[in-house]
This record gives structure tokens, C-alpha cells and sequence, in this order.
């Protein structure tokens, strides 16, 4: 059983390597790292406290907005895609993804206290 | 149909007579005495003087020094003003052998006051002073004149001086309409509250009303058209008040109590009680006083009792009794039909003129006696019966010689009857309470003796059960009797006995302690919010660094895949861009630390469009190339 899964990952991992422009793999590496510091700031709230709740949330909703964001951007420019978004073209998914995210700190930065 | 109109209308001429009205307001001898004060104050001038003289004339009383008046109006007059001609003329009238020298010119001068184009005052003033002073007047002319001036007019106190100047016209001019103004008048009177009826201009102008509209009705000899209960409402609204603001007021005050007293049609009739109206065998006597407004006692009245019944029943005790004169008072002897204690409503008719007003008149009336207490029995049951009660007989005022021993096997008993002490009716008066007094301790316990069926006391004293008003504190009590009612002349507090109680459980702090009520209470001390427990900072640090470390993670990993500059153009629009982009990030930084959203909005407005604009620009450049 576990063996199916190590190849299947195996596998996965290099089709990825191999068929990933590498704008994505960039877009991905931002991805893995905006997921570890979501990750991590909640392991300090489950460890040490929920003090103060604010900044936490604001931190943490940073991270999820962030990478929804960053998943919006990879999807709107990944060429495959191209046939769904005609009328959207890469620079200006990365223009949209600039304007979401000066909200997004915006906000953030209001709600950190 | 007929017959039903006919009930019906009975039926409301019944109800509406059992609510006649009654003045509520009148003057008494003091008021009599203030209003005549102030009209004797020493005059100034012409004018006052004419308030003075005359107003006092009203009340039937003579200036003291009528010849030194006399010279003063004399010296005061100035025959060239109708005014001063008028107060000169109607003072001299009121003293008597005063003489005012008449010229052909003052003649002429009030004669030809007398237009329409003069205002009524004048009129009215050059008609009193010409009708004062005996000269001859055209009356047929001064009704036309003061017709022409109401027509112009319309105000109260215009109409008022006209009805004035009507009634010292000739008997045969034509006063007819002038007569109807009186009428059209009276519905301009403000009703308050079912009591009162004035003008809305005021006192003095109401006085002045009743005053003239007597006055004009007297003169032509026919009833004014005010219904009785107007009339009283008029008496409520002019002596509600008891001290006058100006001499003028006092005057017309004056002028109406005399026109309200000796007028030919409406004479109100002021019935009260000379001291309480209480009767009882020291004082069996009702008086009352029976007098017009002005406080006059009507000698020619004759006064009866309709009927005289008990508030609760509806049975007479007297009916058609009369009073008897004696020294303007007239007095009955109530106690003579032997009535039990208690309130009586009264139902007084003042006959004897037909033009008395407000003749029917409700007074409650108190009866009052003495009380005595009989078969005071004082005893000691045993609980279960099993001992006979011992009863003891006490005498009022006297105290029992023995203390009576009640412990929780016994019950203490009293009993007694209160009867009248001239008639041996029994009685039942409001407040029968029996007193239990500590004497060592202060403490005193009081309860409630209630009548039986047959009206008799009976009090009784269970120690088990009350122990709880006694806070269980056994000793010895004195015991009172404490009776009271309105009726009663001789209320009681009677010691009767002491009695000692003994307690079972007793529980009893040492001493009494005040209820502490009325101490201050403890202090609350104010709990501020506690700061939350903060980690140490040590991990918060490390927490720091370890969440800022993938970001060199990010940096390793776009380093591996290759990610570079190297398509960095340096065109002004991306220089600007990136500058932009960076002072946008800035920005957030310093909206953290110092603005607040409104500034920061305002600064974003800026710096974002300018680097909307610039990137627009780059990535339009960067698509072409691409």
C-alpha cells in the first residue's frame, strides 16, 4: 500500500519537475513559503497563547489571503489555461494581483494593531 | 313621546338641581379689613383719590377727614381735562358737602366730548362728570356715540365703560341694545374648570363687569341675563384673590362686592361654620354665619335644614329643622335629637329673598363623644384547658395590682367593651391597639384589638406563636391600652397591667442591636482589568525568527530555479513603478506605526496612482516586446 503511494508521489514529482514552466515553479516556491509562515504562526498560537488575538489573525489571514492570491495568479498565467482566460492576458493577472494585494495589506496592516 | 320628554326633562331638572354650585372663594372679615386698608392709604394724586373715596364709599365706610379731601380735590383739579374733571366729580359725589365750581366753558368742554370720534373712556368720563355735577345731557346722543364706538371697538373693556355710561342715562332713552351687549358679553367669559368665569383680560376687568352690568340692570329694572351658577363663578374668579397689586384693582373688587350685595336681582349668599363644624355634649350648638359677600350678615334670612342623614345611611335624622337667630349667627341645637358619634351631611336651605343666589348649601357636619370602657377582664388561660382561666377585673384609669405570668403553656386574654359614655351605644372606634412596653430593654410590641360580632374586644396573647415580635426576650411588659378616632373627645393610652412573658429557646443576642439599616456598609474595592499573562520574551523572539525563516527558504529556492533581473529595463516607467511600488510598502509601515486610515487612504490615493499609471505603462511595453 504505501509502496503505491512513494511511487505515486515519486512519479508525481517528476512529471512536475520536468513539464513545469518555470515561471510557475517560481510562482510555486513563493507559494511553499507563504504556506510555511501561515503554518507556523498557528503553531505559536496553539503553543503559547492566543495573545494578542489580533495580530494573529491578521497575520494569519495575510498568509491565506496571500496564497489564494498567488493561487489566482499561477492559475490566470499558467499558458495551459490560456483558452479559459482570452481576454486576461499574464501581465495584466499580475496587475490585478498587485491592486488585491495592496487591499489585502491594507487591511492587514489595519487590523495588526 | 310626550310623556317621555316630560320624564326626561324632570329628570334632568332633578339632577342638575342636587349640583348646584356653591362659592368656593369669598371674602372674610379680614379680607373686608385688608380691601379697606388698602384703599385708605393716603392719596397722591387726583386719581387716587378718586379710588380712594369711592372705592370706600362701596363699602359703606366715610373718608375720616372729608373737608381736607374736598381741598385737596379742589386744589388738584384741572378743568381743562375731561379725566381729571371726571375723578374730581364722582369723589366730591361720594363725600358729602363737597361742592365742585362748575364754569360754562367745562360745561361746553365735557358736552362736546361727547362724539363718536372720542374713545369710550372719554365718553364715559365726561358722562359720569356731567351726570356728578347735575348738569343736563342729551342721553338719546351718548347712546348713539356709544353705539358707534362698540361697532369700532369690539374689545371688553370698550363695552364694559359703555354698559358704565348707560346706567347714568335718562330711564327714557333707548338702552335696549346696549342692554343686549351684556349677554354677548358674558359667553366671552373664559369657564375653568367648572369653577371659575373670568375674562381672559383679567381680574379688574371682571369686577368691572359684574359692576356695570348690575348698575345698567338696576337702572332699567330688568334681570341680567347670568344664570345662577355663572353668578357664583363670577363670585370664585373676583374674591379668589386676597391681596391686590394696584389701587385700581382694589377699587374694582370693591365696586363688585357692593353691586354683587345690593343689586335688585342676584344677591350670593356665603354660609360657613363659626369654628369647626363639630358638635358634641360640651358644645351642642351648630352655627353658622350667613352673610352676603361683603361679610354683611343677613339678618332677614331665615335659615332651615333640609335634611340631616348619616353619610352611610341614607335615613334623616332631621328634616325641616330651623335655626335660630341669636346675635347675627344663627345656631341649632343638633345634640337635642340625640345622634350617635359620627359624620353627618347636612342639607341647609336659606330662605327669606328671592333674590338670594346659591341659598342651598351641603355641609358635613362631626359629632363627637366621650368614650368609657366597661368589663376590662384580664386573665391567664392554660393551654390545654386543663386550669380554669383566672379572670381579673380592672377599673379605668386604674392599674391591675398583680403581673399577670404567661410562659408557652399559657395564653394572656383580654377582653372589654367600649361604649359611649352618655348613651351606652357601643362604639368601634379606628385605632384599638394593645401595647406591650420592655422596660429594661426599650423594645415595644404593638397589636391590633379587634370587635367581635357583638362588639366586643377581645385580645389575645399566644407566647409560642408571637415569639418572633418579641425576639423571644422574656421580662416583664407593660401592658397598654391605646384608642383613638376623629369622634372621640377623650382618646385613651391606659396601662392597664404587666405582664410577664417567658420565652422558650431563647436566643436572644445580649443586647438589642440597633437595625443596621442606616450603617455604612463595606467598603468595595475596585478590581481593575487584569493585563493578560504575555509569553516570556524570549519565546516570542525565537517564535519571530522562525517565522520570518522561510522567507530565506523562498530566497534559496528562486535562487536554484534560476529566477533573475536580467529582463530589468531601465525605462523611466519602471524606475517609477518600482519606486512607487516600494513607498507603498512604506507606506503600510508607517500607517502601522503612526497615521490612521484616513491619512493613510490619502497618501495611498497618491503614490497608488502613480504607480498604476507607471505599471500600466511597463507592462504595456513589457506585452509588446513579448
Amino acid at each position: 500500500m504505501s509502496n503505491s503511494v512513494i511511487s505515486v508521489i515519486s512519479r508525481f514529482l517528476e512529471e512536475y519537475a520536468s513539464s513545469t514552466p518555470n515561471k510557475l515553479k517560481v510562482i510555486d516556491a513563493y507559494l511553499l513559503y507563504i504556506m510555511m509562515t501561515g503554518a507556523l504562526q498557528f503553531l505559536y498560537c496553539l503553543l503559547v497563547g492566543t495573545f494578542p488575538f489580533n495580530s494573529f489573525l491578521s497575520g494569519f489571514i495575510s498568509c491565506v489571503g496571500s496564497f489564494i492570491l498567488a493561487v489566482c495568479l499561477r492559475i490566470q498565467i499558467n499558458p495551459q489555461n490560456k483558452g479559459e482566460f482570452l481576454s486576461i492576458s499574464p501581465e495584466r493577472a499580475f496587475a490585478d494581483f498587485q491592486f488585491a494585494h495592496t487591499v489585502l495589506h491594507l487591511v492587514v496592516i489595519n487590523f495588526i494593531g | 313621546m310626550a310623556h317621555l320628554c316630560l320624564f326626561s326633562l324632570l329628570v334632568l331638572s332633578m339632577v342638575l338641581k342636587t349640583q348646584a354650585l356653591t362659592p368656593t372663594h369669598h371674602l372674610t372679615t379680614t379680607d373686608v379689613a385688608r380691601l379697606q386698608a388698602v384703599l385708605s392709604q393716603p392719596f397722591t394724586d387726583l386719581k387716587s383719590a378718586y379710588y380712594s373715596v369711592v372705592g370706600l364709599s362701596k363699602l359703606g365706610i366715610l373718608v375720616a377727614d372729608a373737608d381736607e379731601t374736598c381741598q385737596f380735590i379742589k386744589s388738584n383739579l384741572d378743568p381743562s381735562s375731561v379725566e381729571s374733571l371726571f375723578y374730581a366729580a364722582e369723589a366730591s359725589q361720594a363725600l358729602s358737602g363737597c361742592e365742585i365750581p362748575v364754569s360754562n366753558d367745562t360745561r361746553d368742554l365735557l358736552l362736546a366730548t361727547v362724539s363718536e370720534d372720542s374713545t369710550a373712556s372719554q365718553i364715559h368720563q365726561s358722562v359720569s362728570a356731567l351726570s356728578s355735577l347735575g348738569l343736563p345731557l342729551a342721553s338719546q346722543e351718548v347712546v348713539s356715540a356709544l353705539k358707534a364706538r362698540i361697532s369700532k371697538e369690539d374689545n371688553v373693556l370698550t363695552i364694559i365703560l359703555a354698559l358704565q355710561t348707560a346706567s347714568r342715562l335718562s330711564q327714557q332713552a333707548e338702552l335696549g341694545d346696549i342692554l343686549e351687549e351684556i349677554e354677548d358679553l358674558a359667553a366671552r367669559l373664559d369657564d375653568l374648570s367648572g369653577v371659575y368665569l373670568q375674562f381672559e383680560e383679567g381680574l379688574e376687568a371682571t369686577a368691572l363687569f359684574v359692576s356695570a352690568a348690575y348698575a345698567l340692570s338696576d337702572h332699567v329694572d330688568m334681570e341680567p341675563p347670568l344664570k345662577e351658577d355663572q353668578v357664583i363663578q363670577l363670585v370664585n374668579s373676583i374674591f379668589s384673590k386676597k391681596s391686590w397689586d394696584s389701587l385700581s384693582e382694589a377699587f374694582s373688587v370693591a365696586s363688585a362686592a357692593e353691586s354683587l350685595s345690593n343689586n335688585r336681582f342676584h344677591v350670593p349668599v356665603i354660609v360657613s361654620a363659626q369654628g369647626p363644624a363639630a358638635i358634641s355634649h360640651s358644645q351642642p350648638f351648630l352655627r353658622l354665619q350667613v352673610t352676603d359677600v361683603l361679610c354683611q350678615p343677613l339678618s332677614s334670612a331665615s335659615v332651615l335644614v333640609e335634611s340631616a342623614s348619616t353619610s352611610t345611611s341614607k335615613s334623616a335624622i332631621l328634616s325641616q329643622a330651623p335655626f335660630t337667630l341669636r346675635e347675627e349667627v344663627f345656631e341649632l341645637n343638633f345634640m337635642a335629637s340625640q345622634p350617635a358619634s359620627g359624620y353627618y351631611q347636612f342639607s341647609v336651605a336659606i330662605a327669606g329673598d328671592s333674590r338670594f343666589v346659591a341659598n342651598h348649601v351641603e355641609l358635613k357636619v362631626k359629632v363627637s363623644t366621650r368614650v368609657a370602657i366597661n368589663n376590662m377582664d384580664l386573665s391567664v388561660v392554660d393551654k390545654d384547658q386543663s386550669i380554669g382561666p383566672k379572670t381579673t377585673r380592672v377599673e379605668y384609669p386604674t392599674k391591675a395590682k398583680a403581673s399577670f405570668m404567661a410562659d408557652s403553656h399559657q395564653n394572656f386574654a383580654m377582653t372589654f367593651q367600649l361604649v359611649d359614655e352618655t348613651t351606652g351605644v357601643e362604639l368601634t372606634p379606628h385605632q384599638t391597639f394593645v401595647r406591650l412596653h420592655n422596660q429594661k430593654t426599650g423594645q415595644e410590641v404593638v397589636f391590633v384589638a379587634e370587635p367581635d360580632s357583638k362588639n366586643l374586644y377581645k385580645f389575645e396573647l399566644d407566647t409560642t406563636e408571637r415569639k418572633t415580635e418579641f425576639d423571644s426576650i422574656s421580662g416583664t411588659y407593660a401592658l397598654y391600652l391605646m384608642m383613638g378616632d376623629a369622634t372621640l373627645e377623650n382618646p385613651i393610652l391606659w396601662n392597664v397591667a404587666d405582664v410577664v412573658l417567658k420565652f422558650l429557646d431563647e436566643e436572644t443576642p445580649s443586647t438589642i442591636q440597633a437595625k443596621t439599616l442606616y450603617t455604612p456598609k463595606p467598603e468595595i474595592q475596585h478590581l481593575f482589568r487584569e493585563p493578560e499573562k504575555k509569553p516570556p520574551t524570549v519565546v516570542s523572539n525565537a517564535f519571530t525568527a522562525l517565522v520570518l525563516s522561510p522567507f530565506l527558504l523562498l530566497l534559496i529556492l528562486w535562487f536554484k530555479l534560476g529566477a533573475n533581473i536580467s529582463n530589468f529595463t531601465l525605462s523611466p516607467c519602471t524606475i517609477l513603478f518600482h519606486i512607487g511600488h516600494a513607498a507603498m510598502l512604506g507606506l503600510m509601515y508607517v500607517y502601522w506605526t503612526h497615521l490612521n486610515m484616513f491619512q493613510t487612504m490619502k497618501y495611498l490615493a497618491i503614490i497608488g496612482s502613480l504607480t498604476f499609471l507607471a505599471g500600466n505603462r511597463m507592462l504595456a511595453q513589457k506585452a509588446v516586446k513579448s
